[in-house]
């Protein structure tokens, strides 16, 4: 496993947002995290990601706690929101700056980021701004190519369809399928359709927890969509 | 409906996130407002006697006269710095069901409220009331209310009309102080004299009082002039400043750090890329001239180096403390993203120690001038340097570990307490106080070189053990990063 997730619980005042008691995703799934609002999914990337410190239970990557140390970083990319973007910089002093940490030279990062002119539809390199000029959705393609770009074994995104055009959700897709096997991929969503057609696994939780957990198959979309019409 | 406009505007002030949120934060705010009424209205009464020093044997109408047009240049050049565009708050109605007009004349009627326009009344007035009344009556000392409050009202919509147009910045404020200046100059060598120009304005307004309307017409004209451009462009991007074309930037002398070369470019670009920090930095350059205030020649002379201490290390340390003080909150807005990406603590915390060290050493640097006053400073100077690189340093890095406040950078510095509590008001004593206390004993047997020699080599010691302070602080940093980056997150 992967990733494992041991009764992990975060409480605010009275009120539990996370209450996971037992959750393991082996290497190379694609799991989609479902859930309405308020259902803690953002809490629970975060605890993942040892940007909140759980009230009770351990996050487990490669065995070890996220707490402890950092070796989960070396090979963990991620992108939650706009908070992970580092706004006032230009895109490719962004990247360049990313794939620094993990020892990718300019010339890396360049080679790299050819690969993605159609993914960035020519809006983002060389565009002369700053990624807070940027629309919504051009930020979150900054963010996921930041992350790809890391080549990692395991990857979180938090709603990456959201604020997409639809040409790039279908490549973001397509991305996502390709890496399928030998990148761990967790990622939420709102979109039934997208994570039931990219994900092998999909988790359900209602209220920080975790409701169903099964896998995909050709009635996997019907099933969500009676139970969030329920 | 304008009402509704003024009462939603009234709410956004009162419960932005950006007022300080803390008591003491709102307190200090609230003391300078008052200092400031207070001084305006002090100046405003005592006005006579303040011209009779300025331009003594002179008749105080005519200097006050003469400098009412030098106030509302210098008002102009201000107002161009300083004051906002109210023109984001009208995003949220341009689609109702709210007519044009209705829209621009909120825009008008909010662009009056700023500090700009109260100032003249507290200046001005007192002394229409005090000296113009008895001496022209009433009619006339009216007509000179009516031409201070058009002139007033004229600067506030033409320096609209002119931000709007997006024809200015900071480099035109610059130019403007500068031919104010030398206007000043020229009427010291008596070669062109506003003042007398000025003098000739009023005395016509005197003698004539219906002239005073001929302000009034030009305020009216810059008015609906500038009404009729919000009309035809009444578009926030249209509105709003234009952007520039942004490029990359690569600072070749961090390279050779490596990677907490890496972090120091990073946050180099946040400073020189945002507003706040940016003045922070500017504040510090005049803070230069703070040592003309503090280096007496009797002090020196008596090498009372206690006294000057105080300002010598807020002068070199000067960087490390503005700065310092937000420390950790400037990055407030992607915080979460440095603690989930591969950077590790230690890096992170050295390359605030490298900004330090580069920010303070070139100030020290550009404070030596004050060698030409007396070579004795510069001792001063190199061990208030190396406290400041040594130690300072250190505290304000301690005391940022303790800071979960946020910040919006992209806010402008001036009146802006957000992100302020009790830790940065607290940082200064420490700070200030630990040298000159390690001074004192020797200052009292009258031994002030040994003095300096144990605060600078106090300095050199936490210089030379900065590895273990790195350690530290990054345990610290680890210890508290959830709380900060939750703090951070709201």
């Amino acid at each position: 496993m992967i990733l494992e997730v041991k009764k992990l619980q975060k409480v605010y005042g009275d009120k539990t947002v996370v209450n996971i008691e037992d959750l393991q995703i082996a290497a190379g799934e694609t799991v989609g995290l479902v859930g309405n609002n308020g259902a803690g999914k953002t809490t629970f990337f975060r605890m993942l990601l040892d940007l909140i410190r759980p009230t009770t239970g351990e996050v487990l990557s490669k065995g070890e706690n996220v707490m402890q140390n950092d070796n989960w970083k070396n090979y963990t990319a991620s992108f939650l929101d706009e908070g992970f973007l580092i706004d006032y910089l230009t895109p490719e002093e962004y990247f360049i700056f990313i794939g620094s940490l993990h020892n990718l030279s300019v010339a890396d990062v360049s080679a790299y980021l050819s690969q993605y002119g159609e993914f960035f539809n020519g809006e983002i390199l060389n565009s002369g701004k700053y990624i807070r000029d940027f629309s919504k959705g051009n930020q979150v393609k900054v963010g996921i190519a930041a992350a790809l770009m890391q080549k990692p074994e395991i990857l979180i995104l938090d709603e990456p369809f959201a604020n997409l055009d639809p040409t790039t959700q279908i490549r973001l897709k397509k991305l996502l399928k390709e890496q399928a096997g030998n990148m761990t991929t967790f990622i939420s969503s709102h979109d039934l359709n997208h994570v039931t057609d990219v994900c092998s696994r999909i988790v359900l939780v209602e209220k920080g927890k975790v409701i169903k957990d099964f896998k995909t198959d050709e009635n996997t979309l019907k099933e969500l969509e009676s139970y969030f019409s329920a | 409906m304008l009402s509704t406009f003024l009462s939603h505007q009234r709410k956004s002030f009162w419960r932005s996130r950006n007022r300080g949120s803390s008591i003491a934060g709102q307190i200090v705010l609230g003391f300078f407002m008052l200092y400031f009424f207070v001084l305006a209205i002090g100046a405003g009464l005592s006005m006579a006697h303040l011209l009779n020093y300025f331009f003594p044997g002179q008749d105080v109408i005519k200097s006050f006269n003469g400098i009412i047009l030098y106030y509302f240049a210098f008002d102009f050049i201000m107002r161009l710095q300083f004051q906002e565009l109210p023109t984001l708050s009208i995003i949220p109605y341009l689609h109702l069901r709210i007519s044009r007009s209705k829209i621009i004349k909120f825009l008008n009627v909010k662009a009056l409220f700023s500090a700009f326009n109260i100032w003249p009344f507290f200046i001005f007035l007192p002394f229409c009331f005090i000296k113009i009344a008895p001496a022209f009556g009433a009619i006339t000392t009216l007509m000179y209310i009516v031409s201070i409050f058009s002139i007033m009202v004229f600067n506030n919509y033409l320096v609209l009309y002119i931000k709007r147009k997006s024809i200015t910045n900071t480099l035109y404020t610059f130019i403007g102080m500068l031919v104010i200046a030398a206007f000043a100059a020229l009427e010291y060598y008596k070669v062109i004299s506003i003042m007398a120009g000025s003098d000739f304005v009023f005395r016509a307004i005197v003698a004539q009082p219906v002239y005073a309307f001929a302000f009034t017409l030009a305020a009216i004209a810059i008015f609906y002039i500038n009404s009729g451009f919000l009309r035809k462009n009444l578009y926030v991007e249209e509105l709003s400043k234009k952007q520039e074309k942004k490029g990359s930037t690569d600072y070749a002398f961090l390279n050779r750090f490596g990677k907490v070369g890496e972090l120091a470019a990073l946050e180099l670009k946040l400073i020189l890329r945002h507003k706040r920090p940016r003045s922070a930095v500017i504040m510090g350059f005049f803070f230069l001239f703070y040592g003309f205030a503090f280096y007496k020649q009797e002090p020196i002379s008596r090498d009372a180096f206690g006294q000057m201490m105080f300002g010598a290390i807020f002068m070199t340390g000067i960087s490390i403390i503005i700065y310092g003080q937000f420390m950790f909150a400037w990055q407030s807005a992607h915080f979460d993203g440095i603690l989930a990406n591969k950077i590790d603590f230690k890096d992170f915390i050295k390359a605030k120690f490298l900004l330090f060290t580069i920010g303070c050493t070139i100030i020290t640097l550009l404070a030596s001038f004050y060698g030409f006053k007396s070579p004795k400073l510069l001792l001063l100077h190199l061990a208030a340097y190396l406290y400041n690189i040594g130690f300072g340093t250190v505290v304000v890095l301690y005391l940022a570990t303790l800071n979960y406040k946020r910040l919006d950078i992209t806010k402008a510095a001036s009146f802006n307490y957000q992100g302020t509590g009790a830790t940065q008001w607290l940082l200064m004593f420490p700070y200030a106080l630990t040298p000159i206390l390690m001074y004192v004993p020797f200052g009292i047997l009258n031994k002030p070189y040994w003095g300096l020699a144990v605060v600078g080599i106090f300095g050199l010691i936490m210089l030379l053990l900065r590895g273990f302070w790195v350690n530290y602080i990054a345990k610290r940093l680890e210890k508290q990063r959830y709380k900060i980056a939750e703090g951070f997150r709201e």
